[in-house]
């Protein structure tokens, strides 16, 4: 494991230099966290700015016990959850549609771009994008997740599976076909 | 349920390391965003600092005043009042001292000292001392209510301290004549010291004043400061006169230090022109006999617009375009004459004058610096105010009495002026003052919109007033 602490102390000071340097480490892998929380480019660029300048203020808190990684990371994930609530984005959507199985290959889905999945859980109702990112992605339980953002279980679940269809159905609608025809091409 | 595991896992094992390299700009961003923030720390931080010295000096301050009280009760301080309103038989010294500084010469005064504190001796002293102390007592408590006189009396106790060092001084000087005479002779100065420096306390409280309101009046004599194009003053009134205006209003200045102060308020401000017939007149109209006037050879010459569908009148004036209203009362109108220039132009035959009046609610921002600082303090003023116009008329006069006609077109809302001035203030009391203050006021922007008039007027005022300190 990289040892930060001596970068850590010179950003403390203030040292534009070694600020600059964190943020070329971690900016990149911090920016495609804000991109799946994000409903888009625009909004993850905010996100990365104000939790950089988070982690900025807040080093001096940082207890060298844990990876830095992770530290900012979740950084970035309070900075971009507190952006859906302060928008009111969170707690009003309940997606009453019901989306019917859809039948899909995991192959479809393992032929497909990162780019191109990370807009799909762009288009996924706010939610639903931060249940499937803090579960799917991050490996957060329900129950964490529930107490994250103030929901049930239950709801937690639901939202889950919900989100998950949705991801299913997008894949079906604008790669299924693409990538069939693509096979029966190769074959 | 396993097919969900799958896709959560593709999902995952594509997106949980996913990078992207974001916009350069962002760092700029992180790196002043975090700037702005250390500021804004440093920011709450000093005042935080200012707040608690402040505090802490206050407490301080306090505290020590407190301190001091006590000290000054227990000091037995010589003061004359006591010793002369107290007819007890311990007091005789100062008693005959005084009848004797009446009548007999200062050897004498101290002949008289000595012969009596050889009478009472050691324990007259003493007493006196106990009198004095009793008599001190209620003037220092009236003292700590009457905090503005605190500072000051405080200063004098302490010298007096320095000076006395107590009782026991007293009870030193009072075998030596000689001493005993310059003690009464240095608690006389003391006391004369005391008067002065509460004298200068209360002018001092008074001039630690920061406020004064006032109101003033003005007479306004406006000078007309216009140019024109050509073709427009071709055709354009007589500014001739200038009437006098009245206007006036409230100040609030504060002072900043002895002798800079800062001036605001809303003043009225009326300003007006009167306007005859055209200077350059046209020779041809001018002389051109009227058929069916009766007003002889006391016309406008000056080119009228008549607008054809609404038949409103338009005159070019000095100020701006006047719009009348209708076609004004008492005025004859020709058309053409002889003049074949004026095909478009009606000609006003009247002996009329047009004054037209601007009102404007004015709130200035005012500079003063004090010159002379005594009884009658001489000040210099200078700032810029922002004007409103409120008014806008303009009425004929004729030989048949003063109307309402119009108003004068594309005069600017709001305007801009600078104003230098000497005031004059004198004391009527502590915190009254009379108020005197000659003008200057120039228009930095036309006072009208029309790209053909440029009407920058200036106004000499003297305004008058009185202001309260407080």
């Amino acid at each position: 494991m990289e040892d930060f602490k001596p970068i850590i102390s010179d950003c403390i000071a203030g040292s534009r230099k070694a600020q600059s340097m964190l943020y070329q480490q971690f900016a990149p892998k911090m920016f495609g966290v804000c991109l799946r929380y994000a409903k888009d480019a625009t909004e993850a660029e905010d996100n990365l700015q104000d939790g950089f300048i988070k982690v900025f203020t807040n080093l001096k808190n940082f207890r060298h016990d844990g990876s830095l990684e992770g530290w900012i990371r979740r950084i970035m994930i309070n900075v971009s959850l507190e952006k859906i609530r302060k928008q009111h984005l969170l707690y009003p959507v309940e997606d009453v549609a019901i989306y019917d199985s859809v039948n899909y290959s995991d192959d479809v889905i393992a032929k497909i771009a990162a780019d191109d999945l990370m807009k799909l859980i762009q288009q996924l109702p706010p939610r639903y994008r931060l249940v499937f990112n803090l579960y799917v992605i991050e490996g957060m339980s329900h129950q964490e997740i529930a107490e994250e953002m103030s929901i049930t279980q239950g709801t937690s679940k639901s939202n889950l599976a919900r989100a998950r269809d949705i991801l299913k159905k997008k894949v079906q609608e604008n790669f299924g076909e693409e990538l069939n025809a693509h096979n029966n091409y190769t074959a | 349920m396993k097919k969900d595991k799958n896709l959560d896992e593709l999902f995952r094992s594509k997106l949980l390391n996913y990078e992207q390299e974001p916009p350069a700009y962002i760092l700029d961003h992180v790196l002043n965003g975090v700037a702005g923030e250390h500021r804004k720390r440093k920011i709450v931080f000093w005042r935080m600092a200012g707040v608690a010295a402040a505090l802490l000096l206050a407490f301080v301050a306090g505290w020590q005043l407190n301190v001091n009280d006590g000290k000054t009760l227990n000091q037995p301080l010589v003061a004359n009042q006591p010793i002369v309103q107290e007819p007890a038989a311990e007091t005789k010294i100062v008693a005959e001292q005084n009848e004797s500084a009446k009548e007999l010469g200062s050897e004498e005064l101290s002949l008289a000292v000595v012969a009596e504190s050889e009478k009472m001796g050691e324990k007259t002293s003493i007493s006196l001392a106990g009198k004095i102390v009793k008599h001190n007592e209620p003037t220092l408590v009236a003292a700590n209510e009457e905090s503005t006189l605190l500072q000051p009396l405080k200063g004098l106790f302490r010298l007096l301290t320095s000076d006395t060092e107590s009782g026991n001084s007293l009870q030193v000087r009072k075998y030596d004549p000689i001493a005993a005479e310059s003690t009464v002779k240095s608690i006389d100065q003391q006391i004369m010291e005391q008067n002065q420096q509460l004298m200068l306390a209360q002018n001092e409280t008074a001039k630690k004043s920061r406020w004064l309101v006032g109101a003033q009046v003005s007479p306004a004599y406006n000078v007309s400061r216009s140019s024109h194009t050509k073709a427009y003053a071709s055709n354009m009134l007589n500014a001739s006169s200038n009437p006098v205006d009245l206007g006036g209003g409230i100040s609030v200045e504060y002072k900043k230090g002895k002798r800079w102060s800062l001036q605001s308020g809303v003043y009225y401000s009326g300003m007006g022109q009167s306007s005859g017939n055209t200077s350059n007149s046209n020779q041809n109209v001018a002389n051109a006999p009227v058929s069916g006037s009766d007003h002889g050879k006391e016309y406008f010459n000056t080119n009228v617009n008549i607008d054809a569908w609404t038949s409103k009148m338009a005159i070019n004036s000095t100020a701006g375009v006047i719009e009348f209203s209708s076609v004004p009362d008492g005025i004859v109108l020709g058309t053409n004459l002889e003049d074949k220039t004026m095909t478009s132009s009606a000609v006003v035959v009247s002996d009329a004058r047009f004054i037209q009046n601007f009102e404007y609610i004015e709130i200035p921002l005012y500079v003063r610096y004090t010159l002379i600082d005594s009884k009658f303090d001489v000040e210099m003023m200078g700032g810029f105010s922002s004007n409103v116009l409120v008014g806008n008329q303009t009425f004929m006069e004729s030989n048949t009495g003063k109307s309402l006609v119009g108003s004068t077109q594309d005069m600017e809302t709001m305007n801009y002026s600078g104003t230098l001035g000497i005031g004059l203030k004198y004391g009527l009391s502590k915190r009254l003052y009379l108020n005197v203050e000659p003008r200057v006021k120039y228009y930095l922007n036309s006072l009208n919109g029309n790209s053909a008039v440029s009407y920058k007027p200036y106004t000499v005022g003297v305004f008058t007033g009185l202001s309260y300190e407080f």
